[in-house]
């Protein structure tokens, strides 16, 4: 078994639901997004590429790849960042995680690993999103974990109950009548950086 | 053995300049510590890196004094492998050097940089064998053991205890543990989200430079120490060091030219953006000064003959270290500052772009690293017999 999530760009409108549905489920700290949507062409966020009238904007969620070949599980010094045996999400412990920053040197998908720089600090003094979050640390490193608490909960993750678009799906990839198999099934699609060999599980469907 | 004595230490006036500068070493040090405990109290944000430079100058440091440590063990470990009677005075002082001054500095530079220090002995309990970090912090462990079983026996040797001979295995050890020093590079070099990096000119970058950083060091002390009367170090073993030295540089200034050459020649790629930054972009002021720097020191190092002026080389060796600072930092920095993925997307925490200026507060616990290595040294040098006596 093995956990993937496709993305259809076709219908990604860029409404960056998914990254605020992430940052609440996960109770995120300020300046922290495991799941954003960034803008392929433009400047700045949200600007098309091309200049008027031939004009032409896409989008692209990114978050960690959840790679079968992961290169932050290779650097890890410690073992703080591991493959999960049973469904192939990569996982960080926040308990063993010394904040030596290899992983993020080491993973080609620049962003989706994130260091906490200072104590967690918080939009609203409540806390949001499921309580069975692990509490965020000072001075480590974090970034998606599938939602791994609402796997648990036999839920899917945050982003792909919020899209709006239906634009996100997920399951297991060997399982051919899941929904990220039946997803990908007659379409045509690229993982990021695949020339690096490290084998994301995470499919963008074109 | 061209072993020389000195019959004429001149003590009284000398120890108390030692004294001053022991006294100057321990006040920057302490320095040090407390810009380690500011940084400890607020956390890494008191540095300038961020999301995308996430490693700065502890870093550099790190690799400056693993380079340093490497070299001091080869520079110990040659002239018992080579026969080269003349270097055999001045080992100690190298093997000491690596033992306990560069191996502090470079331990004590990761310990600052990673944000949970109380949990570094996971490297011990927990320790993973596929990261080239992990090999790195046995080849550490290994490089203090060594020196320190290593200095001894030399000075075994010096206060006639031991046989000559006898050094020969731990100086062949040592000399392998110092060409090891490429595992260094192995933290860089392997990671397939850093093309910049990810070549195999990198092993043997990190041991040239390497190579010129322990014999910049040598020299600067040499010159230091000869004036101190502490050893006698003619002026053509200086000459002979330099221009390894210079040698090494020419090495490595080939690299450095033919690996910007080779990035931009094809006008694309993913390495171009790494490269355009560094030689046209926001790291031109520092790649173009890295250059000089590396000519300039070769020059003032190939310059020097035998006759007994130390100003060139000295000067040589402080450009050439500012040389290896530079060569180190542009390569961390080109690179991190030019990932593969660069789509502008929500603002992130610590998500400077351009260029990275350490902060003060690493600045001012680099200083301390720095300081307190030199007063192991100094200490080392006073209280054991490590010149020519």
């Amino acid at each position: 078994m093995r956990y993937a999530m496709a993305i259809d760009l076709d219908r990604c409108t860029g409404c960056h639901a998914c990254s605020v549905a992430c940052k609440v489920e996960n109770n995120l700290p300020n300046g922290i997004w495991w799941n954003r949507v960034v803008t392929v062409g433009g400047q700045a966020m949200d600007t098309p590429e091309g200049t008027f009238p031939n004009l032409h904007m896409q989008f692209l969620p990114i978050n960690c790849q959840h790679c079968e070949n992961p290169a932050c599980v290779k650097a890890c010094p410690v073992g703080a960042t591991y493959k999960r045996e049973e469904d192939g999400i990569i996982i960080q412990n926040y308990d063993k995680c010394i904040g030596c920053r290899y992983c993020m040197v080491a993973c080609p998908y620049s962003g989706v690993r994130q260091f906490n720089w200072k104590k967690p600090e918080y939009a609203i003094e409540v806390a949001m999103g499921d309580a069975a979050v692990e509490p965020h640390q000072y001075n480590v490193v974090e970034k998606c974990t599938f939602c791994s608490h609402r796997l648990a909960q036999d839920m899917k993750p945050a982003c792909i109950d919020t899209c709006p678009n239906r634009a996100r799906f997920f399951g297991d990839i060997d399982d051919p009548d899941s929904d990220v198999s039946k997803a990908i099934r007659g379409r045509s699609y690229f993982h990021l950086l695949e020339e690096k060999g490290t084998k994301p599980s995470i499919y963008y469907l074109t | 053995m061209a072993v020389q004595t000195n019959t004429s230490l001149e003590k009284t006036p000398k120890s108390g300049s030692n004294t001053l500068w022991n006294i100057v070493f321990a006040a920057l040090a302490v320095l040090g510590a407390v810009c380690w405990f500011y940084q400890l109290s607020k956390g890494l944000q008191v540095t300038n890196l961020g999301v995308y430079n996430m490693w700065g100058l502890y870093i550099v440091g790190f690799m400056i004094f693993t380079g340093i440590a490497a070299g001091s063990l080869l520079f110990a470990a040659v002239p018992y492998l080579f026969k080269l009677d003349a270097f055999k005075p001045y080992t100690r002082i190298a093997a000491y050097l690596g033992a306990v001054s560069s191996i502090v500095a470079a331990s004590l530079f990761i310990i600052v940089d990673i944000g949970n220090p109380e949990r570094v002995w996971l490297f011990v309990t927990s320790g993973n064998f596929t990261s080239p970090m992990f090999w790195d912090f046995i080849m550490l462990l290994s490089y203090m053991v060594i020196s320190v079983i290593f200095t001894r026996q030399l000075m075994l040797v010096n206060a006639g205890k031991k046989d000559e001979g006898s050094v020969k295995p731990i100086a062949v050890i040592a000399f392998i543990a110092g060409l090891l020093v490429t595992v260094t590079s192995f933290v860089f070099c392997f990671q397939v989200a850093r093309p910049l990096w990810n070549n195999p000119v990198q092993p043997l970058s990190f041991l040239v430079v390497a190579l010129v950083a322990a014999l910049a060091v040598q020299i600067l002390l040499a010159v230091l120490l000869n004036k101190r009367g502490y050893i006698q170090m003619p002026a053509t073993l200086l000459g002979k060091m330099g221009k390894l030295a210079a040698a090494f540089l020419l090495v490595e200034l080939i690299i450095v030219v033919g690996e910007v050459l080779i990035g931009l020649y094809p006008g694309g790629g993913e390495e171009q953006a790494a490269f355009q930054w560094l030689v046209f972009g926001e790291g031109a002021v520092r790649f173009w000064i890295e250059l000089i720097a590396l000519v300039l020191a070769i020059a003032l190092m190939f310059r020097q003959g035998s006759s007994g002026k130390a100003g060139s080389i000295v000067i040589g060796a402080i450009v050439a270290l500012i040389a290896i600072y530079l060569i180190k930092s542009n390569l961390l920095q080109a690179q991190l500052f030019n990932p593969l993925i660069t789509y502008p997307g929500p603002e992130v925490y610590g998500e400077a772009r351009g260029s990275y200026v350490p902060s003060l507060i690493e600045i001012g616990l680099s200083l301390g690293i720095v300081s307190l290595g030199a007063l192991l040294l100094n200490l080392g040098l006073t209280k054991l017999n490590l010149g020519n006596k």
